[in-house]
């Protein structure tokens, strides 16, 4: 009986906020579908851990957790089974880039590591809070709060070796 | 500064197309989640294996998708969503040893309301893949305890076509020893009336095998006349005597229906032309068996 209703009651979260997953999923995969693909195998674990989920207030920072896992499962799958994939890749970006105004600083974001880039997206970009992200990828606050700050560090460091070496 | 420029890069975030299609994706995984939800209880292993095959799944379409232009094609027509009845990856068996490499996907059907055709398909897919694995396994251990060797399988599958009325999926074999074979199988399924198509359910009677064989010969012999290395092991362009020449396509020879409706008849590599041809599929033209069709419901 308490699963159907907790059951219900993700269901009804996921789909009120399927949006920002799929935004999310989207910032890593950076196809749209590839995300869907993502949010919906996102969904089919989601019900098959709901033991995982302890609490339901947790529900958001749980199904973000999924999200972000199965987001960096995907992308470590596909670096191992593809060798020729890069150039493409970088093709498929290409034209998507003219319309970013801050180039710089969206190449920088896109090349840092993972566990920086995560941090930044959730922080700045889907608004969380520390504490909110911490539980997410599953670190202690203190980690995220240094990795946020070295992240940062990195983008600017990056963005000025960048302007020295090639104007664009 | 960097503050007032994740701004700028959050505007764009936001701004990320969100397709038609989400909630569409949403509203179904959500239902298949929970109605499998019941039997998934207490037996929670098995709910693993099934989403870390839908997990191979993405990858498969992925690495597909980006090595090959055709296969990107091929897969573009099968829909994520609208046609309920689709196939994906249920199992993958991997070795990965310096010179023994296997990659064995099993393909799964479904969506079919005809449970018995989707089950007995599923079954033959998994018994056939089995047996590759198994076969592998056997062949590895005895070259190793010879010493050595190089041994390949590679096998999986392709949807041919996937429109409204018309599915086939088309799985290959790629066995590696010293130099590689290739075979395909195909299943064809008519999706409206849930029928499995065999070659000779299309035709009236067996007079098919002669016009079609026919048909191949002409059509190979052109292709070698227009391309000089279109090479073929058929009366006209081999030689008599050194290879056994190709006479006609047996009664269920592979074949699949493409997505215009036309027949087309394959044959493995080694099967009618050398190595070097690879695979060869031979559309026939619709006039030439009009006659003999037993309806224009799936070859038009």
């Amino acid at each position: 009986m308490g699963r159907n209703i907790l059951e219900e009651q993700i269901a009804n979260h996921v789909v009120k906020f399927k949006d920002k997953y799929y935004r999310l999923a989207y910032s890593y995969v950076k196809n749209a579908d590839d995300a869907l693909d993502i949010i919906q195998e996102s969904i089919y674990k989601a019900f098959s851990s709901l033991d995982s989920l302890k609490n339901p207030s947790y529900m958001k920072t749980w199904f973000y957790r999924i999200v972000v896992n199965t987001s960096l499962d995907f992308l470590r799958k596909r670096k191992k089974e593809i060798i020729v994939g890069e150039e493409f890749l970088f093709n498929c970006n290409d034209g998507e880039y003219d319309s970013y105004e801050d180039f710089d600083l969206k190449a920088a974001l896109d090349n840092l590591p993972e566990k920086y880039r995560s941090i930044i997206i959730l922080r700045y970009f889907e608004d969380l809070k520390l504490q909110e992200i911490a539980e997410i990828l599953n670190q202690n606050v203190n980690t995220v709060k240094t990795r946020l700050y070295t992240g940062l560090k990195k983008l600017r460091t990056q963005m000025n070796d960048e302007n020295q070496e090639v104007s664009i | 500064m960097i503050n007032n420029n994740f701004k700028q890069l959050k505007k764009e975030y936001m701004d990320i197309p969100i397709p038609e299609e989400l909630d569409f994706v949403v509203r179904k995984a959500i239902k298949e989640s929970r109605s499998n939800g019941v039997k998934r209880k207490g037996r929670f292993s098995k709910a693993v294996t099934v989403a870390a095959s839908i997990a191979a799944t993405v990858a498969v379409l992925t690495v597909g998708i980006n090595t090959s232009p055709a296969f990107a094609k091929t897969l573009s027509k099968v829909p994520l969503v609208g046609s309920i009845v689709k196939v994906l990856t249920f199992r993958e068996y991997t070795v990965d040893e310096n010179t023994f490499n296997a990659n064995i996907k099993v393909p799964e059907i479904s969506g079919l309301k005809d449970k018995k055709l989707q089950n007995s398909l599923n079954e033959k897919y998994l018994e056939e893949n089995e047996k590759l694995y198994k076969e592998f396994l056997a062949d590895m251990g005895d070259m190793k305890e010879k010493g050595g060797g190089h041994l390949g399988v590679d096998s999986g599958y392709v949807i041919k076509t996937d429109t409204d009325r018309i599915l086939s999926v088309g799985r290959y074999v790629v066995n590696t020893i010293a130099s590689s074979s290739t075979t395909f199988k195909y299943d064809t399924i008519d999706k409206k009336n849930e029928v499995l198509i065999t070659l000779p359910s299309l035709f009236k009677d067996d007079s098919y095998v002669d016009i079609i064989s026919e048909n191949i010969k002409e059509q190979m012999i052109k292709r070698h006349e227009a391309d000089d290395m279109m090479f073929y092991w058929v009366e006209g362009v081999e030689e008599e005597g050194l290879v056994d020449l190709f006479e006609k396509i047996s009664k269920e020879q592979s074949f699949y229906i493409n997505s215009e409706g036309k027949l087309v008849i394959s044959f493995d590599k080694y099967e009618v032309a050398p190595g070097y041809m690879g695979i060869q599929e031979f559309v026939i033209p619709t006039e030439v068996i009009s006659e003999i069709l037993v309806s224009d419901e799936y070859i038009k």
